[in-house]
């Protein structure tokens, strides 16, 4: 288990705050967000590269806040493998052994095991100079995982790679991690490496923990505006918040939600694949809206649809199927009626 | 090299490739020909010759730079021929010129012997310490930010800068024999730096210690930090990280530093002279002989002095291009 308590460290020019964030043993969490969002800096306060100024840092356990790093049994792998490049690959390998013995196990069983799991057993007499990308990653994430770590940092590890190798290391990434008991904390800034790990996702912004949650729940229900625009929403409308005497009355020119919470500044957010699209102007319902057909975009798998609603100040976009719209005839110009009332999502600025 | 023609007809190269490295004006005007110049002037006729020699062999099979206009560059490549011949031709002139009997006579001459085992061995000594303490501070300098980086930088140049003369003197006061520190260090522990051989380690180590720390500080900022911190997380303390994978990583860069601060030392005379005209090192012999007996007496010293240079030189130049090849 890791846990980050509060965690907050002002640089110059980059600050980290207040950053709270647990991650069960065995989980594999890969944290995205834009880059220069202070991803790497984590893994680096993680690894005890950097202190934080507060806040406390356990791994299992422990805390760790004030251990070196050598003391934190925590792997660490980076973008550009960083072999060390005077020592062959069967050196690379045992680099960490020298260090974390453990009971006499001969040293040269641990290589061959590791070197075996990553099918790089053929490697171990070549320096690192004569690798290709995808091998020196293995031989890294190898080096890695010879002392035993009870943490991985994966900083952003596939990202050199050509896309064939990446999604084959991705692929074995998982294997590797669904084998073990390893606790995984892999950055990236790439959200469709980030869907594919298949686990939770923390999202950093400007070095502060922004949303977390299972790739689902991010992609349908962002918590924040900032997740959804990174996750690639469309359809979001900054919302007038008014209280009833039943609740809070939220609303976006005509789509108009029920909300029990009303502080700050709120958005809702359309699912355009929850619009419901029917023919006709509407009758008089509640989010019912009457929309004219802007644009049609044939997206290969689906349409999509934008219109324009009076009182929102963007076009609504709705993805049908290619069927939907040959029995609306829906046509540039024309008008139909978009159901919303299903596909609305209230989030946080 | 494709020929491409412009709109006009006229042969244009396609675009400013990295040059092919192949013979071209550039070697005319900086090698061959103040090189065969300065053998001419030395009377050395068939050297000469070889010279022109192989460039014109080298042009005939050079084809590929044939179709650059060098016409612009002109001006400033014989300003650098100009510059090669004035380097050159001293330094070949006393290598040339001198009796080679007379340099192997003047080796075997017990003062010069005497002079010459100082320098080496109290160039050598100082550029130990210098590492002792160089190697550490050019790696903070590599490593770390800090307020007042910059001065410290500035410091550590300083010596280049100061006349050296004005170095001896100013550590006289320091380390003379009625100096700040030499004074108690005199008094306490019979330690006199003044007309020692300490003294002269201790006016190399002030001249020699800017080459250590910026060749090792430069050394340090080639290696990515983030590989030490790869150490780290391996189980390697901070020292451990760095004396194996740091160092390993940079043994080079710190040679060639040494071999730099070594030179500098056996060739510095102005501080070593003010600090210790005694005992006296082959600099000081040097210009005693030029003083009371007129410079070409001084003629053989120099060259086996010259040739001394050199070999450290090379050596120098082989360090480095080991290290160009491993890349």
């Amino acid at each position: 288990m890791i846990k980050l308590e509060k965690i907050s460290r002002v640089w110059p020019e980059f600050a980290i705050r207040d950053i709270t964030l647990e991650v069960s043993a065995g989980q594999y969490l890969v944290i995205v967000g834009p880059t220069g969002a202070g991803k790497t800096l984590l893994l680096e306060l993680l690894l005890g590269i950097h202190q934080p100024d507060t806040g406390r840092v356990f791994i299992g356990e422990r805390d760790v806040t004030a251990l070196p790093p050598e003391k934190r049994g925590v792997g660490m792998v980076y973008q550009d493998y960083l072999l060390f490049p005077h020592l062959d690959v069967a050196r690379n390998l045992a680099f960490g052994l020298r260090y974390r013995e453990r009971g006499g196990e001969p040293s040269g069983k641990r290589v061959d095991e590791i070197a075996e799991l990553l099918g790089i057993r053929h490697l171990l007499h070549r320096y690192p100079h004569t690798l290709s990308g995808g091998e020196k990653q293995r031989v890294a994430i190898g080096r890695a995982l010879v002392p035993e770590p009870n943490v991985l940092l994966l900083d952003e590890p596939l990202s050199a790679l050509d896309r064939g190798t990446a999604s084959r290391l991705r692929s074995e990434l998982k294997t590797l991690h669904a084998a073990g008991k390893l606790t995984i904390l892999h950055v990236t800034h790439d959200l469709s490496e980030a869907r594919q790990m298949g686990g939770p996702i923390a999202l950093i912004k400007e070095g502060r923990l922004d949303a977390i949650g299972a790739a689902e729940d991010l992609l349908r229900r962002p918590p924040t505006v900032f997740a959804a625009n990174f996750f690639g929403a469309v359809n979001l409308y900054k919302a007038d918040v008014e209280r009833t005497s039943g609740g809070v009355r939220i609303a976006a020119g005509p789509i108009v939600a029920e909300s029990t919470q009303a502080e700050g500044t709120l958005f809702l957010m359309i699912h355009p694949d929850e619009v419901v699209l029917l023919p006709g102007s509407p009758a008089d319902r509640i989010n019912h809206l009457c929309g004219e057909v802007i644009a049609l975009t044939d997206e290969g798998h689906y349409v999509a649809v934008q219109l324009r609603v009076d009182g929102l100040p963007a076009p609504l976009t709705a993805y049908v199927s290619r069927h939907s719209v040959r029995s609306h005839m829906l046509e540039l110009g024309g008008v139909v009626t978009a159901d919303v009332e299903r596909a609305i999502h209230i989030l946080r600025e | 090299m494709t020929k491409v023609e412009d709109f006009a007809g006229e042969p244009v190269e396609r675009r400013a490739l990295p040059d092919s490295g192949g013979f071209s004006a550039f070697s005319w005007l900086l090698v061959a020909i103040p090189l065969a110049a300065v053998f001419l002037l030395l009377d050395r006729y068939w050297i000469a010759a070889a010279i022109l020699a192989t460039a014109a062999v080298w042009a005939v099979r050079g084809r590929e730079s044939k179709n650059r206009n060098y016409a612009p560059l002109a001006v400033f490549t014989v300003a650098g021929g100009v510059l090669v011949f004035f380097i050159v031709l001293p330094i070949l002139n006393l290598l040339f010129t001198t009796d080679p009997s007379r340099i192997a006579s003047t080796a075997r001459d017990p003062a010069v012997q005497a002079a010459l085992s100082i320098t080496l061995s109290a160039a050598l000594i100082a550029t130990l310490i210098s590492l002792l303490f160089g190697v550490p501070l050019g790696y903070v300098l590599a490593r770390e930010k800090f307020a007042g980086k910059a001065l410290v930088e500035g410091i550590v140049d300083m010596p280049v800068v100061i006349p050296h003369t004005i170095a001896g003197i100013a550590l006289l006061f320091i380390f003379g024999r009625g100096g700040i520190l030499g004074a108690p260090l005199n008094a306490h522990f019979n330690i006199l730096l003044s007309d020692t051989y300490w003294g002269i380690v201790l006016a190399m180590l002030f001249v020699g210690l800017p080459f250590i720390v910026n060749h090792c500080r430069d050394g340090f900022l080639k290696v990515d930090p983030r590989i030490e911190y790869v150490a780290r997380s391996l189980g390697a303390t901070y020292l451990q990280a760095f004396f194996r994978v740091t160092i390993p990583l940079t043994w080079r860069a710190l040679l060639s530093g040494a071999i730099m601060t070594w030179a500098r030392a056996i060739s510095e005379f102005g501080s070593v002279a003010i600090i210790a005209y005694y005992p006296k090192t082959i600099n000081t012999l040097l210009f005693e002989w030029y003083n009371f007996f007129g410079y070409t007496y001084t003629k053989p010293l120099s060259a086996l002095l010259l040739l001394i240079a050199l070999a450290i030189f090379i050596s120098l130049r082989a360090v480095a291009t080991l290290r160009r090849a491993e890349h």
